[in-house]
């Protein structure tokens, strides 16, 4: 794993965030992604198992977590990048690995996070959603509920205006 | 009519959600006459946001809520869940609890195996093996009921910290004799029907490096000819002390995948057997997590992958030194499957093959949308 871990890093100006029995976390400059992302895949980590990102307002920053798995070294690879909240552009890794098109689908629908060179982003779980992106840390979907779905003055509905 | 022959007109089809074999799902299809052109996976009709759920409520009542992610597998998740938050805040769980979670996670897999064949039958046309199926798996459920106090939910069972109750006394025994009507009931799908094999047999072929590319996990990849598993690659719980095999078929048509389900269960029954007089004694739940005391999630982030029944389930968890979880991104095996991997195989089929390749894939709507 050491091994894999300075080979990333003798090509890459990587940050290692931790690296554990058989995980590495890592932070890159978005600009990298790509050229990361090919690079993994020549070295083993085949198996793209999934992209998580995460919102921090107060920060103005959006995190996204590539989680790629290496079945012959049995490695974790786990590569952390982040872009600007009010211009969320990041490239696509779709021509990389093919499934990451469904992951930055989702990505796009429920937080607004634009992958240039996705061919489809079209909305995946919500019909017709004219709001914010609803996974962003702004948006609220309880007072969303109740604002949209719920009457105040309504017996059976006055609970769900307690908190 | 010179034109309209140089033109080829397209039916539009729609397989689900009303179809009653394709559950909270459908495919649009495009056809040229039997043939699919193309195929669009429609998903969103059991989308609850559960992580945005995650995010107002502290782990015990996440807890409960993970075991509605998948339908067909609860105990799966809720585990998967306790384990995000046991290597998040270091939580040493005790031997008992984390083979009597395997013992669960098996016969999980059973009986979500047995759902499978079912609903595989059901899909091509076999009613019989349907009842088959759901009879016998109703002999894991009581079981499940015993120890859990529910049928299908267990209201988080599996909780952060190890169980939330002790097995009752001379469970064992009880579980013994169900794998024996387990076997029985895996015994009738293993008779090799012709007209079965002539239905599934060729149809849907996955190459391994398609499978691998398009993100193809548990039986599906298996079935391909890629071995990968998670109960070997990365053991969690107890995996690594049992002694079991990893089945792996090289055909990638619709009847290895079904076979290779066959093969597993096998293995899952050898599992639960081998653990199954060897619960060690000891706490079922670490003393310093109870239900009833808030609980702070450290500021840190973990991803946790299980091997479910359907491929790989994944969780993203991130605390921020709250009692809610800041972030949790779930990854279900069916989200790739029923996507990517489903639009890429109904290309080029026939219609009446829509849902033996939908149904070979053994994906849940439900882990799909979340």
């Amino acid at each position: 794993m050491q091994n894999l871990t300075s080979k990333i890093q003798s090509k890459f100006k990587v940050e290692i965030l931790k690296t554990d029995q058989n995980e590495i976390w890592i932070k890159i400059d978005n600009q990298d992604l790509l050229d990361i992302s090919i690079f993994a895949k020549e070295i083993g980590f085949e198996f793209f198992s999934s992209l998580a990102v995460i919102d921090f307002p107060e920060k103005n920053t959006m995190e996204l977590i590539y989680h790629i798995w290496n079945e012959e070294d049995k490695v974790l690879l786990n590569i952390k990048t982040e872009i600007k909240r009010e211009k969320p552009n990041i490239i696509s890794l779709s021509e990389v690995y093919a499934c990451c098109q469904i992951h930055e689908r989702e990505a796009h629908e429920l937080f607004g996070v634009k992958f240039s060179g996705n061919p489809d982003l079209s909305e995946l779980f919500l019909e017709d959603w004219q709001e914010r992106p609803p996974f962003l840390k702004d948006f609220n979907s309880r007072d969303y509920v109740r604002k949209n779905f719920y009457n105040k003055n309504k017996k059976n509905e006055k609970g769900y205006f307690n908190n | 009519m010179a034109d309209s022959s140089n033109k080829k007109e397209f039916q539009d089809f729609l397989f689900g959600p009303a179809h009653p074999g394709s559950g909270n799902f459908s495919v649009r299809a495009k056809l040229d006459g039997e043939r699919i052109i193309e195929a669009k996976s429609d998903p969103g009709y059991l989308h609850r946001g559960f992580e945005k759920l995650m995010e107002y409520r502290n782990i015990w009542q996440n807890a409960v809520l993970s075991d509605r992610i998948c339908v067909f597998e609860p105990l799966a998740w809720n585990m998967l869940f306790a384990q995000g938050i046991e290597k998040l805040a270091n939580i040493e769980i005790s031997e008992r609890a984390k083979t009597v979670r395997v013992i669960l996670a098996e016969l999980s897999r059973l009986q979500s195996h047995l759902i499978w064949f079912g609903a595989f039958s059901m899909a091509s046309g076999f009613d019989t093996g349907f009842k088959i199926a759901f009879a016998y798996r109703d002999y894991i459920l009581d079981i499940f009921s015993a120890i859990t106090g529910a049928r299908v939910y267990p209201t988080g069972y599996v909780c952060p910290g190890g169980l939330m109750r002790d097995i009752p006394n001379g469970i064992e025994k009880e579980i013994s004799k169900v794998l024996q009507k387990t076997k029985q009931g895996f015994s009738y799908f293993k008779k090799e029907d012709p007209l079965f094999k002539s239905r599934t047999k060729g149809i849907g072929i996955l190459k391994p490096e398609d499978a691998i590319n398009m993100g193809a996990t548990g039986q599906v990849l298996r079935a391909s000819g890629v071995s990968c598993d998670i109960r070997k690659s990365a053991p969690y719980e107890v995996y690594q002390k049992v002694d079991f095999d990893s089945p792996v078929l090289q055909d990638g048509d619709s009847y290895s995948r079904f076979r290779l389900g066959l093969l597993e269960a096998d293995q899952s029954i050898k599992i639960i057997e081998q653990l199954l007089n060897k619960i060690p004694s000891g706490e079922y739940l670490n003393k310093k997590m109870s239900p009833a005391m808030p609980f702070i999630i450290p500021n840190n982030e973990v991803y946790v992958r299980n091997e479910t029944a359907r491929g790989e389930g994944a969780m993203h968890i991130k605390g921020n030194g709250k009692e809610n979880p800041y972030r949790v991104k779930i990854k279900g095996p069916s989200f790739t499957h029923l996507i990517t991997i489903l639009e890429f195989l109904l290309k080029d089929a026939e219609i009446a093959d829509i849902p033996i390749i939908y149904w070979s894939l053994n994906g849940c709507p439900a882990d799909m949308d979340r």
